[in-house]
């Protein structure tokens, strides 16, 4: 089977590509791009925690081929983290311990960034929404929608 | 074992050539359902040599609702449905039934073509467009076709799409005049449910007066129809004469008559009644309010 050439911009860095028919984003991050802060839960778009963004919008990267992504900007957990340390978001997770296994935590991180990015402001409702397609087995969820809830009072710091 | 090389169509014209010229291909759009399917290695697939990617083609995207005529592209996503404020405004149970797909990530990636011609039972965009009268238009080399949203699905999985067609767009008259519609749904849980029962009811007052009306079911149904028995019911009644509760009966015994008795149906049947007996509600409700 011939390959596909693919250009995809990860955490800012550009990556040119030669990618398997059946390739899924997922694997493309894992396996050839290393970055292993993605997760594979379910592989069937139930848990999230595979969540990355891609054009500003959360997906799930076990339901995209990487040949599909062409040309597309992608932010994985790893992108968060900069020179200065971990961002306001991680660092309202750590803070309402919104963390306990740590599974779900890179997809949380990637769902609750695109909301942001896309609305500074949630709403409770709006929070809820945007995560809900994450599954955590262990918090219980609250930590983490106060965790997006402080993040977001303190994003434009 | 599914094995198959992808193609990558970068515009409509390519991919109606790809389809014509090869056998064995599978559109591939959002990927929420197939990707899945292949990816757990589905037997149903066994037979595909390729995949054809149409999600970048511009020609399927995009939200079109003039005056009268309504095109919505077959690769506009749910999320896509959702954020427009046209269909906010104008055809508000589109955005409801949207709403309840899935999840955030899978809304942003799942189109409505795709939820079409994937045809699940429970497909949460059926009754909507089927409640709007839509049409679907099938592309292929040879030129197009129209074909009723209702004509489209043939069974659970089963559409009149043929091998070497592409679902282009969706199609439509918008409703005139004072229309109020409703969208219910009850699934196991709320995010990422698949549905158990859905409908959707759009109904248009003359004075007051039922002037038309369309129930429609989705999920409850192997295929989603319009409830003959309670649209006969509410077409032509002064909107004071409606009882909810009786045309929530109605649909669900009409239910019952198209499925049989199954091992759901003690839930189902007043399921289904108490979902019937909201949305005529909330059509009564908005029409007092609108005056």
């Amino acid at each position: 089977m011939a390959k596909l050439d693919v250009e995809i911009t990860v955490n800012s860095k550009k990556y040119n590509l030669k990618v398997g028919s059946q390739e899924r984003l997922l694997d493309t991050i894992r396996k050839e791009l290393k970055l292993t802060g993605t997760k594979e839960g379910c592989s069937v778009g139930e848990c999230g925690a595979c969540t990355v963004i891609v054009d500003d919008k959360a997906v799930n990267s076990c339901m995209i081929l990487t040949a599909q992504v062409d040309g597309s900007e992608i932010i994985t957990v790893e992108g968060l983290e900069s020179k200065k340390g971990l961002s306001p978001l991680q660092k309202a997770f750590v803070e309402k311990q919104a963390i306990q296994c740590g599974f779900c935590t890179p997809g949380m991180l990637m769902s609750a960034l695109a909301l942001l990015k896309n609305n500074p402001r949630p709403n409770k409702e709006k929070i809820k929404t945007a995560l809900e397609g994450n599954l955590c087995r262990c918090t219980g969820y609250q930590q983490i929608i106060e965790a997006v809830e402080t993040a977001a009072k303190e994003w434009g710091v | 074992m599914v094995e198959y090389q992808l193609l990558r169509a970068t515009s409509l014209v390519e991919a109606l050539e790809i389809l014509a010229e090869k056998d064995n291909v599978e559109c591939l759009a959002g990927g929420t359902d197939l990707l899945v399917d292949l990816h757990k290695q589905d037997s149903k697939f066994d037979q595909i040599d390729y995949v054809l990617d149409i999600s970048s083609l511009k020609e399927l995207k995009g939200i079109n609702l003039g005056d009268k005529k309504a095109v919505i592209g077959s690769l506009t996503t749910h999320a896509d449905l959702i954020e427009s404020e046209e269909i906010q405004q104008k055809l508000p149970f589109i955005a409801e039934a949207a709403k309840s797909i899935g999840s955030t990530q899978i809304r942003n990636r799942a189109t409505i073509g795709g939820n079409l011609v994937n045809a699940a039972a429970c497909a949460d965009s059926f009754s909507p467009l089927i409640a709007l009268e839509a049409e679907v238009v099938l592309a292929s080399r040879n030129g197009e076709r129209k074909l009723s949203v209702r004509d489209f699905v043939k069974a659970p999985y089963k559409t009149a799409l043929k091998k070497d067609e592409l679902l282009k767009e969706i199609v439509f008259e918008l409703p005139q005049g004072k229309y109020y519609s409703s969208y219910q749904k009850i699934g196991r849980r709320k995010a990422l449910s698949i549905s158990r029962i859905s409908l959707t009811l759009l109904g248009e007052v003359k004075v007051d007066k039922v002037f038309k009306i369309q129930v429609v079911s989705g999920a409850a149904t192997p295929s989603p129809v319009p409830f003959a028995e309670v649209n006969s019911y509410l077409l032509n009644k002064k909107l004071a004469d409606i009882d909810p509760v009786e045309a929530g009966r109605l649909a669900a015994e009409e239910m019952v008559e198209i499925t049989g008795e199954r091992w759901s149906t003690p839930y189902k049947r007043p399921a289904l009644a108490k979902l019937v007996e909201r949305a005529v509600d909330d059509f009564l409700k908005e029409a007092a309010n609108s005056g």
